[in-house]
Order: C-alpha cells, then structure tokens, then sequence
C-alpha cells in the first residue's frame, strides 16, 4: 500500500499517545492503589463496591449499637444483683420473724424497722438512673420516676410497659431493658397457681399454710373461700353470685381440705364463722409483699389468735418472696441470654466485616504485581515506537540528493 | 532541425510543469486535506513529413489530483461517527466522575443519614444525637442538590455548546457556498480542474462533518449540494442555510437547533445526528434528562417515605411529627405554540409507580392524550381529568383546566424540579419524631398470661389515635374494644385494629382481663418510629415497590457506569474506524515524500536529456553552417 508520509507521522503519533494515554491510566491506578475510580471503570464492580462499602458503614454502627445495648444490659444486671442481695437480707428477716412464739412485740417492731429500710433500699434500686439520667425501669418514659411513693406511703409504678429494642443486625433487634412493670409488678402470686389467706376478722386460732397443687387437671382458677360452719366443720364455695359449694368436709387440725385438684392444710382451732380464701394467682408488686411483712410486724401481737394470723400470713410472704426471687432470677437469666444474643451476633458481623473487607478488596484493589508487569509492557512498548518512529522517519531519499 | 528544437522544447515545457507539480506537492507535503497532484504526459499530434508521420514531443495535458470519492465519503461518515462518540464519552465520563466517589457518594451519604438514626433510636433522648441526624439529612439533602446543580450546570453547558456548533455549521456551509460558486467559474473558464479549491471544499466538507452527519451530491455544475438530518439541504449550489440555536417552546432556557433558509425556519433537533454536535444531543437525551430525572425521583421517594413515617410518629414534646423532607412540585409547562389557553395541576399521588421520564399531554378532538418523551410511547390515562376525578397515569394525577385547542401540547416534569427546592423542615432537634404517638399496656393484675405487643400506628391522622382505648376480655374466646358494642373473636397473636393502631396480644386471657392503648407522651425513651425509619432505605418503595431507595441508588450509579463504558467502547471503536478510513484516503491522496524525490530525480534527468538534445541539434546546424562556409 502507498503510504502518505503525513499519514505515517500522523499514525506513529497517535499510537504514542495512546500509549501514553494506556501508561498515564496505569499510573494513576499504581498512585491511588484502586483499579475501579470511576463506575465506568467496572460498571458492574463499581455498584458492588459501592453496597459493600454501605454494608461496612451499617456494620459499624449494629456493631456500636451493641455496644450501647450490651452496656445497658450489663448496667441492668448489676441492678439484678443489688435486687437479689437485699431480698436475701430481706428473707433472712422473714424467717427470723416467724419465730411467732419467741418474739416479742419489740423484736418484730425492730425487724420491722430493718425491713423497712430494705424496701427503701429496693425502691431506690428501682428507680435507678443510668449516666445519661434516664431511668433503667420506666418502659418508654425514660423521663419519669416509674416509681412513686415510698416512705411508708404504697409504691406504685407510674411508668409504661415499654421496652426499647436496638437494632444489631438487619434482622435482630434486641431489648435494651426490662420496665419495671415486668420486673417488680408482675410477680405471679402464691405458688403461682392459687395464693392463701386467713381472714384477719377471724376470732378462733386457725392458721392456713400455702397449700399446693395435687392434680393441675382439676384446677379451675376462681376465687374460693373455706368458711367454718362449726369449729369442726367447714364448707368450700367458689367465687360466684350466689356462691356454689364445691366441697364440705369435717375439720380435724392438720388435715388437709382438698378441693378441685388443690390440698391446704389448715391448724390451730377456727371459730363457727372463720373464713380463710383460696384465690387464684394474680399478680403482686415486690414493694406490696415486703411492705405488708412490714405493717404485719408493727401489728402487736402475743395471743394466740393473733399468733396464727401473723404465722399464716408469714408463710404466705415467704412463699411470695420465694416467687419473687424466682421471678428476678427468671429476669437474669432473660439479660444473659440477650447479652450472648449480642456476643454472637457480635461474633457473625465480625465475621461478615472480614468478609466484606476481602469483597471489597478483591473488586477495588489493585493487584500491584500484574499492573507493573503491565505497565512494564506498555513502557517497552512506548520506548519501542519513540525510537522506529524517530529511525523510520530519518529515512528519506533526500537524503541521498546532493 | 526546427522539429528536433521544437520537440525538444516541448520536453523542457512538460518537464517543468512535472517539476513544478512535484514540487508544489513536496512543499503541501503536511498540508491538512491537501491531495497529491499528478502531471499527466501525452504525446504532441505527429506531423506527416517525408511519407512517414513523425513525432513531435510531449505535453502535459492535465494536472489531476489523486481523490477518491468512495474513500473520502466513508472516512466523512466515519469521522462524523467518532465524533459524536468521543464528545458523547468524554461529556458521560463527567458524569461518571461526578457520582464515582463511592466515599462520598448518595450511597454513602445516605447510609450516613441511615446510621444516625439508627443513633436516635440508640439514645432517643440524647439532642446531640438528634442533631447529628439533623445535620447529616442535611447533608444528604445537599449532596442530592450538589448533584442536581452539577446536572444544571452540564445542561447549560449542552445550551451553550449548541448555540457554538450552530455558528461553527453556518460558517462552514458559507464557506463550502463560496468555493461552489469559484470553482463553477473555475471551470467554466478554464475548462480544467481547479484542485486546490476543491482540496479546500473538501476539506470544509470534512470539517463540517466532525460536527455533523453530512450526505454531499454532486451537481452538474461541479458544485455540491450538502445535506444534513433527513435531508435538510445546508448548501445548495451558492446558497448556504443558516443554523440557529433556537428556544425549546416548552423552555426558553433551553436550547434546540433549527436551520433558517429562503424556505423558513425549521427545528431539525430530533433527526440530526453524528459530530460533536450529534454527541451533545445524545449526551442530553441519553444521559443528562434521565440523571437529572432520576435524581429527582430519588428524592421524591426519599421524602415521600420519609414523611409518612415522620408523621406517624411523635417528637420529644409529645407532638406527632410533622413533614421531614419538602421537595419541589411537578412542573407543567405549556408550548408556547398552543392555540388555547390550557393548563394543568399536576400532582403525585403514587410514588412507587414513578418513572424517569417526562411526559407531553396533546390536547385531541376527543380529548387528551399523554405520551413519554423518552420512548414516545403512548400512556394510557384513567378518569376525566376534573378536580373530582383526575387523570392518572404513571403516579401522576392530572387535573387540567382552561380550553384547548386541537393540538395543544403541555409538557410534564414529574421529578427534574424536585431536588432544586429540596429542603429539611425539621430544624429543632427535639422536633425528630422517635417515638411512636401510642403504647400499649396490661392491666395489673389480670388472671390470664396474656401479652400485649407495643403497638404500630396505621393512621396517624386518625383523631382519635391518641385517646386511650381499653381491650376487655369478656371470656377467654372474646373481647371488646372500648367505644365500640362489637364483640370480636379472640385469636391469640392476630392483629386487632382500631382508632389508627395496631396490636397483637397473645397467650390465654381470663376472662375479666384487660389492655390498655394510650397516649404515650410520656415516651422520650421510645425509639419505635427512628427504628422504622431507620429501615426505610432497604424497603421497597421504587417500580411498584419492588426497588427499594438504596438499591435504586446502586441502580443508578450502575446505569451511569454502564452509559460511560458503552460510550467508551463505542469510541474505542470508531476510532479504529475512523482512522482506518483516513489512511484508505491517506493512501490515495496523501504525498509520499520519497516518491516525490524520485519524481524529482525522474524529471530532473529527462530535463537534463532534453537539454543535451539542444546542444545536438545546436552541433547539426553547426556542422551545416560549416561544411557551406
């Protein structure tokens, strides 16, 4: 083919420049370290560079997400703890007080002073605030004391049943805290299912104890109550308008009376007309159980009239205590299992992070080795044309015209 | 003896013209466009002397030039295609940069937005945090105008560019106008090729197609008439059109191209193609209308979501939310064209049935129809287009008002004017709305272990969202909602609606048991409603729900990219074209310089031969003068 001598210049410098062009490109993917800088580099790499890098940036923050939420829970826990010591405390003094016999008003009076303080102590705890003064137990209103009174007055719980959850991964969310309504209001009664009582208006000496379940089938949750006919006869009535009896039995002390699938024994010597109930489980506060041991023990007593109500109803508090440690336990062990919720999802985004590190280095990094031998290439190249050009050009019959 | 002077004369005559030829193609050796010359040698009309006809010398006949009409044709169309590719590429290419940044791109910025939030629902109390998400909405908002702006700013400089490549067509085809005409007298009085000024017409020609896709014809008359579009005739003979940029009738900030001539004016926008200037067109229409546009529908759908779930929640006053983002409205412009008096409302009401695309509304005898202006697709429209009952179509709801004429067209923006307006309406950090208007709760002491969920708003605007609400089993199997006689049949974690919320309560209730949904103004430590929000991103809201605002994102960036690289194959490849063809035409017209020295050589040796002739015949006529002295 006839070659131009303009279009030859014009050609060599092209392919030079592109060259160059292909050299400059290089150098700019060496300088930065990165082989995609724009989307038209790798449209398609570019895209998951840019979802892998908002999936690091929503990485960390679930990771500080967790981190909040696994202080809350932590601080929570220490909260757990102070609870369960002081109703340890708590009850050593309610054993030590059903010693009905040996005790004199006094002793109770002073246990009773001991108590009392304990109730302010768990109140307190109650009401704790973590270090932003929010409160650990109000549900949603972190803002509000959730727990009023105190001070010999009912402590009721004013806050809402709210829970705040944290998101730590796109699909887990966990709670941060417990209101205290679950944790210090609803505390099953009795043993759970049913809870006892001695009428306080009795006149004989009869003393109920907390009962138990002999067959869960025969339960039927309702309000009953074992009313004293005779001293030695006694009739069971359930809780409707007009009462209907479920069971009459005689009355030996220390027997059991068994009805409906429940036995309590009752001792000591009722009078006719005694009443003692058998009520479902409800729910009660920590502060109610704690704060009737309490007016319980200020009650002077010493006759045995008195002595069998205070022994009853002891009984029955310590039997409310046992729930209600329970019931904190069951508080606890629901923290830990949230707190190593977040240690493995801490543990799988950990992993992930790696993960998505290694993604994004594989589609964004340069691989240093393979783009110098290119660029090594490409000098070669370059070098290689600069010289045939400057040659090739130098040839020409005029040269040889004189 | 005469003859053998008179031939030898006529050798000397033709081999300077020779010589003159290789010499003007050596020194026009790196003249752009020019094409090598050739002197053509024929033999002088023999004389009949002594009964035999004897030769009498050499002429040159004719100077041609070395042109190739089939090669250059194809290297104009392949230097109109390259053209328009490399300015469609490097133009997409300052999209492509403007969104690569992945560190400080809508994905990040948005992510950003997404994290402080989640940072709200971490410490709803906490202003500081509330005011970091304050500022990184913001932020976001001003990202998403930075990139509106920079969009603007490529769009003026389209406008801009359109108005120089219309001069730069003018004066071309004034030029090519003149050349006909001094190259039809060229002719006519010489009888003769006048091939410098062809080289100079063809090279005008060549330029005007590196701006846009020319057909040339050649008349008989030896000047050419050069067409551009479909046909628009930009030279005809001496007469050349003029190209203006002239005002869109929808926009007057907004450039078209028409060509002016004897004829009138005429907008050719839509069927010109190829050059610089078929770049920047397919740079506005592919790339720059559909960003601006999905920019715009991002943000749209970005506020959309984010508002309806602002308002549904309640501030740190124990107000209900209010609107987070604003966005501009739908502009609606009428042609300035139109007959009648016709206008148009136009409001979005479906977010997720949005698309990029503009629309053009033409008023018909039987009413209105609307079409897309991207694919020119008809659009069908449900209702009559009254307040009462608006035309909807796309997402769109259209009420149009005045009279129109048969004809009239009105033009659609659903989205490009969103972002320009875009603002943050909630500056007081105590007005983000974390927590939710609503909490659900047990009654103490209820027989049964049934559980209440905290409860979802449904319908923040329902009035009586907020009063409080008591769910009351009246048996195991059954409960009432407070304010309504109904009985409903309880079914354990079912969703039980009403007053604008939504619970499920679950386990066994006793009968007797109750629930309670109140107000929860109380609630600063509530983070249900930044929680919701914060998921907002990932939630499909796009295309009928199916993309969801962070995917649409990716969506975007990639289709930017995939645009770009296209672009950039596209010119990698004309370029070859491109190239190819002008060496064809190189190899054809181009001056090789040792072919010319050879020339040179050649014609300077016969002219040397020629001369010694001279000196022979001078030395026969001697040798006669002497032999009679």
């Amino acid at each position: 083919m006839r070659l131009s001598s303009l279009g030859f210049s014009l050609g060599s410098m092209n392919a030079m420049m592109e060259q160059q062009s292909a050299l400059a490109k290089l150098q700019n993917q060496v300088a930065l370290g990165t082989r995609v800088s724009t989307p038209a580099d790798d449209p398609i790499a570019s895209v998951h560079i840019l979802e892998l890098q908002r999936a690091q940036s929503e990485s960390e923050q679930f990771a500080k997400n967790s981190t909040l939420a696994q202080n809350r829970l932590s601080l929570e826990e220490q909260s757990m703890v102070d609870v369960g010591n002081v109703l340890t405390r708590v009850r050593e003094l309610v054993v030590q007080a059903g010693n009905v016999g040996t005790l004199s008003n006094n002793d109770r009076a002073s246990i009773a002073t001991e108590l009392a303080a304990r109730l302010d102590e768990l109140h307190d705890v109650a009401n704790r605030q973590d270090g932003n003064g929010e409160y650990l137990f109000s549900g949603y209103s972190t803002k509000t004391r959730p727990f009023t009174g105190g001070d010999g007055t009912p402590i009721s719980y004013i806050a809402d049943q709210g829970s705040r959850q944290l998101a730590i991964s796109t699909t887990q969310r966990v709670a941060d805290s417990h209101n205290g309504f679950e944790v210090f209001v609803n505390i099953p009664e009795g043993n759970g299912t049913f809870a006892t009582a001695v009428n306080m208006a009795n006149t004989g000496s009869g003393a109920i104890d907390v009962g138990s379940v002999v067959n869960r089938a025969n339960w039927v949750p309702d309000d009953y109550t074992i009313t004293f006919t005779a001293p030695n006869t006694y009739q069971v009535t359930d809780g409707a308008t007009p009462a209907n009896v479920v069971s009459t039995g005689t009355y030996t002390p220390g027997s059991s009376v068994q009805f409906n699938g429940v036995s309590v024994t009752i001792t000591g010597a009722p009078a006719a007309g005694d009443t003692f109930t058998v009520n479902q489980s409800r729910s009660e506060d920590i502060f109610t159980t704690i704060g009737d041991v309490v007016s319980m023990l200020r009650a002077p007593a010493g006759n045995a009239v008195a002595n069998a109500k205070l022994a009853s109803s002891l009984q029955g508090s310590l039997q409310q205590l046992d729930q209600a440690t329970d019931h904190f336990l069951g508080v606890r062990a629901e923290i830990g299992v949230r707190l190593s919720t977040l240690d493995s999802t801490d543990a799988t985004r950990e992993a992930m992070d790696i993960d998505l590190a290694a993604s994004l280095s594989d589609l964004r990094d340069l691989d240093y080795a393979q783009a110098l031998t290119k660029m090594n290439q490409q000098l070669v190249g370059l070098q290689a044309a600069q010289l045939s050009y400057t040659k090739i050009s130098g040839l020409s019959l005029f040269n040889y015209l004189s | 003896m005469a003859d053998l002077l008179n031939t030898s004369i006529s050798g000397l005559l033709a081999f300077q013209r020779a010589l003159d030829t290789t010499s003007h193609n050596i020194t026009n050796a790196n003249t752009v466009g020019y094409s090598r010359q050739i002197a053509q040698f024929t033999t002088r009309q023999p004389q009949f002397i002594g009964g035999n006809w004897q030769g009498s010398g050499a002429d040159v006949s004719s100077i041609n030039r070395a042109y190739d009409n089939f090669l250059s044709s194809q290297s104009r169309s392949a230097s109109s295609g390259f053209k328009q590719s490399e300015t469609y590429a490097t133009q997409a290419e300052r999209v492509s940069n403007l969104f690569g940044n992945s560190t400080t791109g809508l994905t990040a910025s948005m992510q950003q937005f997404v994290n402080s939030m989640q940072s709200v629902a971490d410490t709803p109390n906490s202003i500081a945090a509330r005011q970091t998400l304050l500022s990184q909405g913001q932020s976001l908002v001003d990202r998403l105008k930075s990139y509106d702006s920079s969009l603007r700013s490529f769009d003026a400089q389209v406008n801009a560019s359109l108005g120089s490549e219309a001069d730069a067509i003018s004066s071309i085809a004034k030029g090519i106008a003149e050349l006909n005409n001094q190259i039809k007298v060229g002719y006519s009085q010489t009888g003769s090729a006048p091939n410098d000024l062809l080289d100079q017409r063809d090279r005008l020609i060549d330029e005007l197609a590196t701006h846009v896709n020319v057909s040339v014809v050649k008349a008989n008359d030896n000047s050419v008439n050069v067409f551009i579009g479909n046909g628009q005739p930009l030279v005809v003979g001496a007469d050349a059109a003029t190209m203006v940029a002239t005002a869109d009738p929808y926009e007057p900030t907004r450039k078209r191209l028409s060509m002016q001539s004897s004829v009138g004016t005429i907008d050719i926008t839509n069927s010109l193609n190829g050059g610089t200037l078929g770049g920047v067109l397919q740079f506005r229409n592919e790339m720059l209308d559909p960003a601006r546009n999905a920019i715009g529908r991002l943000s749209v759908a970005l506020t959309d979501v984010m508002n309806e779930q602002h308002n549904a929640g309640m501030d740190l006053n124990g107000n209900l939310g209010g609107d987070f983002f604003s966005v501009g409205g739908v502009e609606v412009r009428a042609n300035l064209n139109n007959a009648g008096n016709a206008g148009a409302t136009v409001t979005r009401s479906d977010v997720g049935a949005l698309t990029t695309s503009d629309y053009e509304l033409v008023s018909t005898a039987g009413g209105w129809s609307m079409r897309r202006t991207d694919t020119g697709a008809n659009v069908p429209m449900t209702g009559a287009g009254t307040a009462g009952n608006p035309f909807v179509a796309d997402g769109l709801s259209i009420v149009v008002s005045g009279t129109p004429t048969t004809g009239d067209r009105l033009l659609i923006r659903p989205t490009a004017g969103a972002v320009n307006t875009m603002r943050m309406l909630v500056t007081n950090p105590a007005d983000v709305a974390a927590a939710a208007p609503i909490a659900a709760s047990a009654t103490a002491g209820n027989n049964g272990n049934a559980t209440i969920t905290a409860g979802t708003v449904l319908n923040a605007s329902d009035p009586a969202l907020r009063t409080s609400a008591t769910i009351t089993f009246i048996s195991p199997t059954q409960y009432q909602i407070s304010g309504n006689p109904a009985t409903f049949t309880y079914t354990p974690g079912a969703d039980i609606d009403a007053n604008g919320w939504r619970v499920q309560i679950s386990g066994t209730p006793a009968a007797g048991d109750s629930f309670t949904v109140r107000d929860n103004s109380n609630g600063t430590g509530d983070n249900r409603n930044a929680l919701l929000m914060s998921g907002l991103m990932s939630e499909g809201v796009l295309n009928n729900g199916t993309t969801s605002l962070s995917s649409a994102i990716g969506q975007f960036v990639g289709d930017v990219g995939v645009k770009t690289n296209q672009a950039q194959v596209t010119r990698d490849a004309q370029k070859v074209v491109a190239t190819e063809s002008q060496e064809a035409m190189q190899s054809v017209s181009g001056v090789n310089l040792d072919e010319e020295a050879a020339n040179l050589l050649r014609y300077q040796q016969a002219y040397m031969a020629i001369s010694q002739m001279i000196r022979v015949a001078d030395t026969m006529f001697q040798s006669v003068l002497d032999a009679v002295r």
